[in-house]
């Protein structure tokens, strides 16, 4: 056990060695790996900060129907039961013109302009959760319920959050093929960089070999030191797209005004980031083994 | 301890450079393996160190048929084989010392151990004042002893040498002798080719004789 622990240890130290010996090109190494990964990570921040969006709207397929200003108790009762009685209706939640106008201060920076104002300016509503999407059925709906004394306005406005619900999701399918795509990239970067390091150092792992190195001897430095650039460049990918996003949310902050206080930018969690930088490391790793296994196959069995 | 058997050896390319050896050197012998340029030599020392596979016959080592090893056992035998390459096989970017504590090194020995033996090697072969010496700065002589030096770290109980004076003056080839001669007195079982006729007569040993890959009736060890 502590010969095996050994042999590691000689491993580990010979690949920091490796990579101490040519720290300019380890280090470009390392970006062009961290660069790779970043887009994906990146990628994964914007999708972030799209959902938190998305979370906070609503998606479920209803319309808003708005009453006239002057509309009394009685209207809004008559409205109501009209509103219930229609077959497209699921179900019916009345929203006072006092409770709007709660609500829009509560959710909004607008507080003290609404509170400037001499009178409420928020009709009374009800929001009709509807048994369908299909625009001919809701369209037909949209125009009975126009048709109802005192209604001023009926608006569909759920559509566009569907919309936006429907590209997130494809987002995130996006997303899982980049990720693939730019981890198998990375995979064969590190190999390719690990087997121009075993074909440089043919002789030494050919004299290894002749002096009782098994494979797995050979083997381990390299694999060390694709697991060492793998888990910088993951740290590093990391730190990029933090540095990124945190520079993009200042300039949204500057950018947006104060009421729209849903965009944001989301970075990934920290046990993200942790999945990154593990991730990184066995891609690194996966890329060394089968640089060097290509190459073993070459050099064995005659020397 | 080493055992050839009716052994034969083709390399790809149809090259038989070895056919229907079969000799036994036994433990502490010190034998040498002598022959013309392409009888044989290096492919028989090879074959005895598990550096190549016979294409026939067994060749058995320390009472393990090579031939029956897997590659993991075959390089861990290799390492209890002490092995002097006729072109040194050395690593011109690592020191020395680190040259030497290479095969300490695949062997997972610790550092104070590695320390200890690789100057005890390295004072064997009068080279401790160059132990950070870089081989490229080293004479021919010097990277031979060096070679040998890293041959003898581990303390193999079987020491191969392939022309180990092959390119070395009258008097470096003396001195390389007594240090085989050195190894042979203290019970290593030594193993050397050569086609040098005045090293063959310091060594005093025992004979193999090749010729285009066969072995020639064995001499007696000449008187010294």
């Amino acid at each position: 056990m502590r010969t095996w622990l050994r042999q590691h240890r000689h491993a580990l130290a010979d690949a920091l060695r490796r990579l101490a010996s040519q720290p300019l090109g380890a280090a470009f190494s390392i970006l062009v790996l961290a660069v790779a990964i970043a887009l994906p990570v990146l990628a994964a921040v914007a999708l972030r900060s799209v959902s938190s969006v998305t979370t906070s709207l609503e998606t479920d397929p209803h319309v808003n129907v708005y009453l006239a200003l002057d509309a009394s108790d009685e209207d809004v009762r008559r409205v109501g039961e009209a509103l219930r009685a229609h077959p497209e209706a699921a179900s019916v939640k009345f929203v006072s013109r006092s409770q709007a106008l709660e609500e829009l201060k509560s959710t909004t920076h607008l507080a003290e302009l609404l509170a400037s104002l001499e009178r409420n300016p928020l009709p009374h509503a009800f929001t009709v959760r509807v048994r369908t999407t299909e625009s001919a059925r809701l369209a037909q709906a949209k125009e009975a319920w126009s048709a109802i004394p005192k209604v001023d306005q009926v608006i569909a406005d759920f559509e566009w959050s569907q919309r936006l619900g429907r590209w997130v999701t494809f987002g995130r399918k996006a997303l899982a093929l980049v990720a693939l795509v730019l981890g198998a990239a990375v995979s064969f970067i590190v190999g390719h960089l690990i087997r121009l390091q075993v074909v440089s150092q043919r002789q030494e792992i050919e004299v290894r070999q002749l002096v009782g190195a098994t494979a797995a001897d050979v083997r381990r430095p390299f694999l060390y030191h694709g697991l060492i650039q793998g888990l910088l460049a993951g740290a590093a990918a990391v730190f990029l797209t933090w540095g990124i996003a945190t520079w993009v949310s200042a300039e949204l902050r500057a950018l947006t005004p104060e009421y729209a206080t849903e965009v944001k930018v989301v970075f990934i969690s920290l046990a993200g980031s942790g999945v990154v930088v593990g991730a990184a490391a066995l891609l690194g790793l996966l890329g060394a083994w089968w640089a060097v296994s290509r190459e073993l196959r070459q050099f064995s069995p005659s020397f | 301890m080493i055992q050839f058997s009716a052994v034969a050896k083709r390399y790809r390319g149809g090259h038989e450079a070895l056919r229907g050896v079969t000799v036994e050197i036994g433990a502490g012998e010190m034998v040498a393996v002598t022959g013309k340029s392409g009888a044989g030599k290096s492919t028989f020392l090879k074959l005895a160190a598990g550096i190549e596979r016979a294409s026939g016959g067994s060749v058995v080592v320390q009472g393990q048929n090579l031939g029956a090893l897997g590659e993991t056992a075959l390089a861990v035998l290799r390492r209890r084989i002490g092995f002097v390459f006729q072109d040194h096989k050395l690593l011109f970017d690592r020191n020395a010392f680190e040259n030497v504590a290479l095969p300490l090194r695949v062997s997972g020995f610790a550092r104070d151990e590695i320390g200890r033996r690789v100057r005890a090697a390295l004072d064997k072969v009068s080279l401790l004042p160059r132990e950070k010496a870089m081989p490229v700065a080293m004479s021919g002589g010097e990277q031979q002893r060096l070679c040998i030096a890293r041959a003898i770290v581990n303390r193999p109980a079987i020491l191969i040498a392939d022309e180990p004076t092959g390119n070395l003056d009258a008097d470096y080839a003396r001195s390389i002798v007594d240090l085989f001669g050195s190894f042979h007195q203290v019970g290593v079982t030594v193993l050397l080719s050569t086609h040098d006729e005045a090293s063959l007569a310091l060594l005093g040993c025992r004979r193999l004789t090749l010729a285009a890959g066969t072995l020639a009736e064995p001499a007696a060890a000449p008187s010294a």
